[in-house]
């Protein structure tokens, strides 16, 4: 046994919890090790210095001053126990069916959407800003090369400010839901025939 | 304590008066502070009638007693390090670090006499250095002589842990008081 188990064991040894065999291998050390006794014997100095600390003297009348701070405690409420303000549990409650609300939303957001007839889903990620050209009646898109035509002889007749000319021009931002990180874009198909010319910008 | 869950204040006079002087020295000897030992032991016994209702029957007193002191205990100095004005560990590692150098030029040659009472006081600012969770092990144990399995109770912790605190307790202990402890002391 070195000097480090031995000094592990001075606690157990101060407090007789040591076993027999450890017992006789300490003392058998202590008659040996001269630098281990003298630690033990300070920490057994330090110890009886603690031990021999004076009790603390209590107030005579101390008994009858707790009874009376008792009797007062319990007349009024207990702050301790209970005494939590009303506002907590409501305020929790709220941001619990918030929290609740929010996730049954983004859960079926894309079912809560309203349709209409002749809505379409376009593509299930996010797209490339692209102008598309005005939407016909039955809700279809007019084929690349008709939408170029179109275009190029509407371009003719788009004056130079647009502030100027008489019909107006009626931009429709997509709608974007978004449902387990994917953004979808619903088309919303004009039901009545456009007044002017139209232009949808999708995101 | 059958008595004084159904309300006996007499039966709760007789109770205080049995622990206030052990429940006041724990107090104590925890915050280093006579006067306000006195108002936490008041509140312990407080405590004690107001929640009378949560005594378990069949388990010790004396242990459910000490745990709600020694929580109080802890309470008290943690609200007084937040403060910081009004308790300073350093200040008293100060005054500790001022009586071991005195005690120490007193044993390189001059035969000064330590009377018992500052060697007594030494020890209680000591012991008021050691950092709360250790002694608080140290105090239940060495002071109260409580058994480890009680301590470990109280603080909540395993027997195990309540060894190791006292251990180290003791160690922090045996070190700031080399100076006294090597001398004769009257």
């Amino acid at each position: 046994m070195n000097c480090k188990q031995v000094r592990k064991l001075f606690g157990a040894y101060w407090d007789d919890e040591v076993t027999q065999a450890e017992r006789e291998w300490l003392e058998a050390h202590f008659a040996s090790c001269a630098a281990c006794r003298t630690a033990y014997e300070d920490l057994g100095r330090t110890l009886e210095l603690v031990g021999s600390l004076p009790r603390i003297d209590v107030a005579a009348d101390f008994a009858e001053r707790v009874v009376a701070r008792a009797r007062r405690a319990t007349a009024e409420p207990d702050r301790l126990v209970g005494g939590a303000p009303r506002w907590i549990p409501i305020t929790a409650a709220a941001a619990l069916v918030a929290v609740i609300g929010a996730t049954v939303i983004q859960w079926v957001g894309p079912n809560m959407v309203p349709t209409r007839p002749g809505t379409t889903l376009t593509t299930p990620s996010i797209a490339q800003p692209t102008l598309v050209t005005s939407v016909t009646k039955d809700g279809h898109s007019p084929d690349a090369s008709a939408a170029a035509r179109q275009i190029a002889s509407g371009m003719t007749q788009i004056p130079d400010s647009l502030f100027d000319h008489d019909e107006d021009i009626e931009f429709i931002l997509d709608p974007v839901t978004l449902k387990k990180g994917r953004a979808l874009t619903v088309v919303r198909a004009p039901q009545e025939p456009p007044r002017a010319q139209q232009a949808v910008i999708t995101f | 304590m059958a008595r004084v869950a159904e309300g006996d204040e007499r039966g709760f006079t007789e109770l205080v008066r049995r622990y206030q002087g052990r429940v006041t020295n724990l107090v104590s000897r925890v915050l280093n502070d006579r006067e306000a030992s006195d108002d936490l032991a008041q509140e312990v016994f407080v405590r004690v009638f107001v929640h009378r209702r949560n005594y378990r029957r069949g388990s010790k007193f004396s242990t459910w007693l000490f745990t709600i002191a020694a929580n109080l205990a802890k309470n008290e100095i943690r609200r007084r390090v937040r403060r910081r004005n009004w308790f300073s560990l350093d200040a008293l590692q100060e005054m500790v670090g001022d009586s071991a150098i005195q005690l120490a030029d007193a044993r390189e040659g001059q035969d000064v006499t330590l009377e018992r009472g500052q060697v007594q006081e030494a020890v209680g600012r000591a012991i008021a250095t050691v950092p709360e969770k250790y002694r608080l092990a140290l105090i239940l144990r060495d002071i109260e002589g409580f058994a480890y399995d009680e301590i470990g109770q109280m603080l909540g912790i395993p027997g195990g842990t309540v060894r190791s605190r006292i251990n180290r307790a003791r160690g922090m202990l045996k070190r700031k008081l080399q100076p006294l402890i090597r001398r004769d002391v009257t």
